[in-house]
């Protein structure tokens, strides 16, 4: 009996293995050694020795640098993601307009988000905020400045926002999906009634984009979290000046590849694991209040 | 005629050997010319390093047709993410190029090969000065042999010198001297200089008071009184809270953008840095430029040539012998480093450093003269036991200094105290 349901189900097995052989070996066996790893000191030379909790006591209370990351992150976090989503509901509110060129400009305010998380921009964005960059030429055309970006450790950090701004694409895009499946005669029948723009915001679009924000806001609090690449390339690979673009993550892989602290570089991934693992569970939370669903959320 | 070259470099180890070992008949059976050999070698470098090192490659398997070599190369940040988990899994290559600031790691986790019993056999080191080759020394093993020599020094322009009020840089300068030139060349409206790199620069304060920053065992630091950790960083960002050296700011913001340096836009006398460095820089300045030696008193016991880096033969090699041999063409063949032409600093060899000397440049020449004036009055110096964790310590404190943030004396005692940590806990 069994063997014969086995074989009936073979096929679907044998097409199914490649992922699952693939799961196992790059993902599930990992995390597993990863999980063991980070009660251990280990430096890739020497065999791991296990050290209990101590990696995970260091963090909170032995380390203020990676107090300082945490709080690095969180700042990107809690001021880049919402600057972000408002800035793409913003463009896909224009851009859901019916104007001719309207492909065009899709497309090109989502290239940004294309090329965004590579080397090249965050070099591009270096010379950006260099003392004779751009930047620095227009705020002294208003008789200000220049400020030392890379100097100033919270300047640092404003540009490193900036530059999340700025890749604001594909949160834009799904907004712009979310727009379209509003049906304007909401905003007829509102318009017909008198309500005025701000008023048709916050009463037609902002409930019945709520999912979509709810998604956004989810997906690029993960991806927040875990930047990595415009923190190295800007910074050198130090997460200066004064240690003021010092990401979680850039700190864990200092940690885990120049310094060689594997055991403590896998508690550090376990600890972020944890993080984002609360706060996706507050949003879910709190979106019972906000979230509106058509078919009652269920 | 490139065949000959290598062949004529290999036939007095061949020798050697011979005569070395004719009872070790298992042994000089395995090393039978003809046997087929792949060695694997890896580097870090940039394009430049690649292409010449490939040259020397070709060159050496054309001289040694069984030899097949297999190159990796990579960044210096990824080359050591790729070597760790290697090291761990006894998988390095053959021969690796080795940092001074983690051949000791390698070399004390048995991962690298002593390289003793090689010298003068396959390796010939008649024409290498001692202290050079010491420096591949940890306690009695020769973990690695020193491609090439580095000394510290001041690399200036002499004319922005002149414009500050001072004719030159006096021989046998002390700290003092620096400090009132560097309140000359402020008071003329330039920078002195762009800092120094903390680390590099507090060993060789430390080694002219005949101490180090790391202890022998490498499991604390190798000095006691904070007071010399005071006075060093105290004269460092007491010069830019004078303002004779960029404020730290502007240090962060340039910091490893050659062009963006004062003294290539014409507002800095100099920089403080090792002589490989030189050529580049005189490249981008271009304007006559000037090598000083370091500030004293005592700079004969801080100086030392430092191993621009090393060749090293792995433990888990199958083919040391012949691993040993390449090191042995790349320290001797002239041919060979008439293409390499010092760009892994000054060869060891001194026939080899007469023979490329021919084919440098003038900067080139400038570096290899400065080094030959310095060779003799370096002390001895041995790879130290440290940590990259504790040289990003202390460059984090230095810049906090420099930012006017923490005060010397408290960076001073929270130095001695993380960072004796991280060395007890390694």
């Amino acid at each position: 009996m069994l063997g014969q349901h086995l074989k009936r189900n073979l096929t679907g097995y044998a097409f199914i293995s490649p992922f699952i052989i693939g799961f196992l070996c790059f993902t599930l066996v990992p995390m597993v050694i990863s999980l063991y790893l980070s009660f251990t000191k280990y430096n890739l030379f020497s065999p791991p020795r296990w050290v209990g909790m101590d990696n995970y006591i260091k963090m909170f209370s032995n380390d203020p640098k990676y107090l300082q990351s945490l709080k690095v992150t969180l700042l990107y976090v809690f001021i880049g993601v919402p600057m972000r989503l408002t800035f793409a509901l913003f463009v896909a509110m224009i851009l859901n307009t019916k104007s001719r060129m309207v492909g065009a400009y899709r497309t090109i305010y989502y290239l940004p988000s294309i090329i965004g998380g590579s080397v090249a921009v965050s070099i591009m964005w270096r010379n950006i905020f260099s003392d004779t960059g751009i930047i620095n030429g227009l705020i002294g055309f208003f008789g200000l400045g220049p400020v030392s970006w890379f100097g100033n450790p919270s300047a640092a950090l404003v540009m490193l926002i900036s530059l999340s701004v700025w890749q604001f694409g594909s949160s834009m895009l799904i907004f712009l999906a979310g727009l379209k499946n509003i049906p304007s005669e909401m905003y007829e029948a509102a318009s017909v009634d008198g309500a005025s723009f701000f008023r048709k915001f916050f009463k037609i679009t902002m409930p019945l984009l709520s999912s979509v924000i709810l998604f956004n806001l989810v997906m690029q609090t993960i991806s927040a979290f875990m930047t990595f690449v415009p923190a190295y390339i800007i910074s050198k690979g130090e997460g200066g000046p004064m240690d003021g673009t010092l990401l979680y993550s850039l700190y864990l892989f200092r940690q885990a590849f120049m310094f060689n602290n594997m055991g403590y570089a896998s508690a550090m991934a376990w600890v972020m694991l944890l993080l984002v693992g609360i706060m996706t569970g507050i949003l879910f939370k709190t979106s019972k209040s906000w979230v509106f669903y058509e078919s009652g959320g269920k | 005629m490139l065949a000959g070259c290598g062949g004529g470099n290999n036939a007095p180890a061949e020798n050697a050997k011979n005569v070395e070992k004719p009872a070790e008949s298992n042994q000089t059976a395995t090393e039978a010319p003809a046997e087929p050999v792949t060695l694997r070698i890896a580097w870090w470098g940039g394009d430049t390093r690649h292409s010449y090192t490939q040259q020397v490659i070709d060159m050496y398997e054309a001289a040694n047709p069984n030899v097949t070599i297999e190159p990796e190369y990579a960044s210096f940040d990824d080359y050591w993410k790729k070597l760790a988990p290697q090291a761990a899994a006894n998988r390095l290559p053959d021969i690796v190029q080795m940092d001074i600031s983690y051949i000791n790691q390698y070399g004390s986790n048995g991962q690298l090969e002593d390289m003793t019993p090689y010298l003068n056999k396959q390796i010939q080191v008649g024409d290498v000065n001692e202290n050079v080759l010491a420096t591949g020394k940890i306690g009695d093993k020769q973990f690695g042999v020193p491609l090439g020599v580095n000394v510290l020094g001041f690399q200036y322009d002499p004319a922005l010198l002149k414009k500050a009020g001072v004719d030159s840089i006096p021989e046998n300068w002390t700290w003092d001297q620096y400090k009132e030139i560097a309140m000359k060349a402020k008071a003329a409206g330039l920078f002195m200089d762009g800092s120094m790199a903390a680390d590099v620069f507090f060993n060789y304060y430390l080694r002219t008071k005949g101490l180090a920053l790391y202890n022998n065992e490498g499991t604390a630091l190798g000095y006691e009184d904070d007071a010399l950790f005071s006075d060093f960083f105290g004269m460092l960002s007491g010069l830019i809270a004078d303002g004779a050296v960029p404020t730290q700011d502007k240090l962060s913001q340039n910091k490893g953008v050659i062009e963006e340096s004062e003294i290539v836009k014409g507002t800095g006398v100099g920089v403080w840095q090792w002589s490989n460095q030189y050529v580049a820089l005189q490249i981008a300045v271009n304007r006559p430029m000037e090598l000083a030696q370091m500030p004293g008193p005592d700079m004969q016991k801080g100086l030392y040539m430092e191993p621009s880096m090393y060749w090293s033969i792995t433990s888990n090699s199958k083919a040391k012998e012949e691993a040993a041999k390449f090191v042995d063409f790349w320290t001797n063949n002239a041919e060979a480093n008439k293409l390499i032409k010092g760009e892994r600093g000054v060869p060891i060899s001194s026939k080899i450093k007469e023979s490329v000397s021919t084919v440098l440049t003038d900067s080139g020449k400038q570096v290899f003269k400065f080094v030959a004036d310095m060779e003799p009055v370096t002390s001895p110096m041995s790879p130290p036991v440290g940590s990259p964790e504790v040289v990003a310590l202390l460059t984090d404190l230095a810049e906090q200094m420099n930012f006017g943030q923490i005060k010397p004396d408290t960076a001073a005692a929270q130095f001695r105290k993380e960072a004796n940590s991280i060395l007890a806990n390694r």
